[in-house]
């Protein structure tokens, strides 16, 4: 049983580095992280129609001075492969990526397993930093330094969200 | 009457401007833009094809004390038109959508868009909630609609039906580079 105080570890995290400009393509796992951030009136968050329009706006945040974090499953991962690669690894423009990683361990829905396999290795493909902590204390332990790395770098980074983390989503 | 061109209507709109940021779509529209009109408070985006409505957008909302004014083009926003519906949402009043609309994708060779048969982009915005939709097809129309978004709360949509035919203007490699200069200039602002 997953610790559910996880979501409020994510959240913080992200607080605590200056992100205050969210974009996301809700799922049930990133709606746990969402709650959090719907609740603090310090954190705008904008829900988009799809991924890459997340990873365009919030890239034009970053243009004009805000941090942002993109929110969202990894099947949206797919949904927005070009604009990370064309925009954000091209021009150097960074954001952080918080995907659920549906389609691994307890899986009950066939149609999220090959986008389960491939997820870490689109992230790979692009060049893409990630960390996939299984607990809290990995989370803690991993989460500030990859937010570091992603501004000093310039570039996107990703923390992926396992099932042995937030529990998934049961059938 | 001739048609607008998207290059006169760049030069046009150039002219205009003072501290307004512009925001330009992959291709032709960057192409003339930074052609015709370079400056620092130009936001070229050479990547991401489709998104140069959702990163005005975003630049909007992080500094809402600074009109912001996107020069998409037709394909591209055809490619996302989801864009409209949370422009809507959002409302910001300093967000101002022109598109240069040639009914064609110039870059890949001229294939027709939807706009060249039955699709409005006025049409899609309004449906999509956003109220303030001009369509434009003069130099007088032009001149009225770039008076009104200057000066009055939007989020606005200004589809502008140019001719066809491609930018003749050189391409800048240095994506960084123009990245990195028109931050620092919206920084100073």
């Amino acid at each position: 049983m997953a610790d559910q105080s996880w979501a409020k570890h994510v959240a913080d995290v992200l607080r605590r580095n200056g992100i205050r400009m969210f974009a996301t393509v809700p799922d049930y796992i990133v709606g746990c992280v969402l709650d959090e951030l719907w609740a603090d009136p310090e954190c705008r968050v904008v829900t988009t129609t799809r991924e890459e329009e997340a990873v365009g706006l919030l890239s034009g945040a970053w243009l004009a001075g805000k941090r942002g974090a993109l929110l969202m499953q990894n099947s949206g991962l797919g949904n927005c492969t070009n604009a990370l690669a064309s925009l954000n690894m091209a021009s150097l423009i960074p954001v952080v990526l918080v995907v659920s990683h549906r389609g691994d361990l307890g899986e009950f829905n066939p149609a999220q397993v090959p986008m389960g396999r491939a997820a870490t290795r689109i992230l790979d493909a692009l060049g893409i930093r990630w960390i996939r902590p299984t607990s809290i204390a990995e989370l803690e332990q991993q989460a500030d330094g990859l937010i570091k790395l992603c501004y000093v770098s310039s570039q996107p980074v990703a923390i992926v969200l396992p099932s042995e983390l937030t529990g998934g989503k049961k059938g | 009457m001739s048609r607008l061109t998207r290059a006169g209507a760049t030069r046009y709109l150039a002219s205009r401007v003072k501290n307004e940021v512009l925001v330009s779509n992959l291709g032709q529209a960057s192409l003339d833009l930074l052609a015709i009109a370079d400056r620092p408070l130009n936001c070229y985006t050479f990547g991401a094809m489709g998104q140069c409505s959702s990163i005005g957008l975003g630049i909007a909302i992080g500094r809402p004390d600074v009109r912001v004014i996107c020069l998409d083009g037709d394909g591209s926003l055809l490619m996302n038109l989801g864009s409209l519906c949370t422009i809507a949402a959002e409302a910001p009043r300093n967000y101002v959508l022109m598109v240069w609309d040639n009914e064609v994708h110039q870059t890949t060779g001229g294939q027709a868009t939807a706009t060249a048969k039955k699709a409005s982009l006025v049409g899609i915005a309004r449906g999509a909630g956003i109220e303030k939709g001009i369509e434009v097809r003069t130099q007088d129309e032009l001149a009225r609609a770039v008076d009104r978004v200057l000066k009055e709360d939007g989020p606005f949509i200004v589809v502008v039906k140019v001719e066809k035919g491609p930018s003749t203007a050189p391409f800048d490699q240095d994506l960084i580079g123009q990245a990195s200069r028109f931050r620092k200039a919206l920084a100073a602002l």
